[in-house]
């Protein structure tokens, strides 16, 4: 099956240039926070040198005079959604692997689209210009990966028969391994993928484990990583602008109280529960913060899902005074063994008490009785539990 | 508001669980169980386990008990004992 990778890799900046046409044209950097260090998340594409994840002092070091822009994430993801619906339309199995790359299977599509060309034409005709699109076709994620970017925006590479050639001149560096490999190799001295085509698997996997196995196998462009389509997944997103801006918990979790009350709202007749939610916050110099809450049994609860988020909050806290809350409530459970109470009523227990008196009143002798231990320490098994009447 | 049946619960109120069961058992000629007589004879396949439980020896009957823990061949598993003191069976769960 063949694999179309789509790489926009201006992304971040494309959307904010989108917003703001002002950027077009202008060197820019958008920034993200990663604890105490700022990185650099996209840049304009005339930036040479920069990296996304790389520290924005490096950034900075090689192009000094740029526009710095905080990144606004979930607007990022909400247009990068929208692109992926609209490939979704295209073929139905696509994977949005991270923000600005996504891949497509290209396989079983020769009745809607008679060759190569007419689905890479269809899907550009789905992704807007601004955004910058470089294809890849090839057999695999890998080789999909390294043609599309192996070509100029608006352009398309396709990968067919053998893939030596291409890969002989090609850099370690665009091997989807761990860094500290990268770097690994670049000590042996291994600088290209020829290079390590060269090497026999046993010695790579003797220097560098499972991942030498890997390493041997894409430097050949074999690479079995299969194709994750979209799930289709009901999110519900929900935020709210704070009155004034604050860093008072108290105040964020009254924020956050009433946008989960919305969601509980649409949920709860349903009987689902909150799995797995994204929560960020917008300071007010556009800051973006924002933390994975995974519930390890659902939330069914707005007083339980609360607690957790409290929690977060107070164990992370906020990069500066926050203007905008929000949330996006990624995965929807059903409860788990759940046990529901009997007495729902409030005050069931005096209820149950008063019920038990009267039988007992009409009875003449206890009725109801629950087990109670009184020796569980008991080598003689009849002395450990005894039935006791429920009112001692 | 009904008020409370005005008894005071005494000791008895309280019911005890898993007391022994009193059982007719077939011994070998060691001592040990081969069947359980009863309505239906249900003959004992294997002895998985065995131990002896001493308590209260300072009392005028004190606990002396030989516990087998059995399967029958029909297929269930039991905890049978011997009460030493009076050669009696008992089924209990341990």
């Amino acid at each position: 099956m063949k694999i179309l990778c789509i790489l926009m890799l201006h992304f971040p900046l494309a959307c904010e240039a989108r917003r703001n046409p002002a950027l077009a044209g202008r060197p820019a950097i958008v920034t993200h926070a990663e604890g105490s260090s700022r990185l650099v998340l996209g840049f304009s594409p005339g930036l040479a040198g920069l990296q996304p994840d790389m520290p924005l002092q490096q950034a900075l070091a090689r192009h000094g005079r740029v526009e710095l822009i905080p990144a606004d994430v979930p607007h990022y993801r909400t247009v990068f959604s929208g692109l992926l619906d609209r490939l979704e339309e295209i073929t139905p199995l696509v994977e949005g692997a991270e923000l600005g790359m996504a891949y497509l299977s290209a396989g079983g599509l020769e009745l809607l689209y008679p060759d190569e060309d007419a689905l890479i034409d269809a899907v550009y005709k789905a992704i807007p210009e601004a955004f910058l699109p470089q294809a890849g076709l090839a057999g695999n994620k890998f080789l999909a990966y390294l043609a599309a970017r192996r070509c100029p925006p608006g352009g398309r590479r396709v990968l067919a028969g053998d893939s030596g050639a291409f890969l002989r001149e090609l850099p370690c560096d665009e091997l989807p391994v761990s860094l500290k490999t990268r770097e690994k190799l670049r000590d042996f001295g291994i600088a290209a993928l020829g290079d390590l085509m060269a090497l026999p698997t046993g010695p790579l996997m003797a220097q560098f484990g499972p991942e030498g196995k890997r390493l041997a196998e894409l430097a050949l462009g074999v690479d079995n990583t299969p194709l994750y389509p979209r799930l289709l997944e009901r999110a519900i997103e929900e935020s709210v602008t704070l009155p004034s801006v604050t860093v008072s918990l108290p105040a964020i979790l009254v924020a956050v109280e009433g946008i989960l009350a919305r969601v509980f709202a649409k949920i709860a007749p349903a009987g689902l529960g909150i799995g797995r939610l994204s929560l960020w916050t917008r300071t007010w110099n556009a800051e973006h913060w924002e933390r994975l809450i995974q519930f390890k049994e659902p939330a069914m609860e707005l007083k339980t899902a609360l607690g957790r988020i409290r929690r977060v909050l107070e164990d992370y806290p906020q990069p500066g005074p926050v203007e905008q809350a929000g949330l996006r409530v990624e995965q929807l459970a059903c409860p788990r063994g759940r046990q529901e109470s009997l007495f729902r009523e409030v005050r069931a227990r005096d209820h149950l008490a008063e019920d038990i008196r009267r039988l007992e009143f009409r009875q003449g002798s206890p009725q109801v009785y629950r087990v109670k231990e009184v020796e569980p320490w008991s080598r003689l098994p009849e002395r450990r539990y005894v039935l006791a009447p429920t009112d001692r | 508001m009904v008020e409370a049946a005005g008894k005071a619960l005494r000791a008895g109120a309280y019911r005890p669980l898993n007391l022994p069961r009193l059982v007719e058992v077939t011994e070998d000629s060691s001592g040990q169980p081969i069947a359980i007589k009863g309505r239906r004879r249900q003959v004992i396949a294997a002895i998985t386990d065995r131990w002896r439980l001493d308590d209260e020896w300072w009392r005028a009957k004190p606990v002396a008990r030989l516990y087998y823990a059995v399967r029958l061949a029909s297929g269930p598993r039991l905890v049978l004992y011997k009460d030493l003191t009076d050669n009696r069976w008992y089924e209990q769960d341990y």
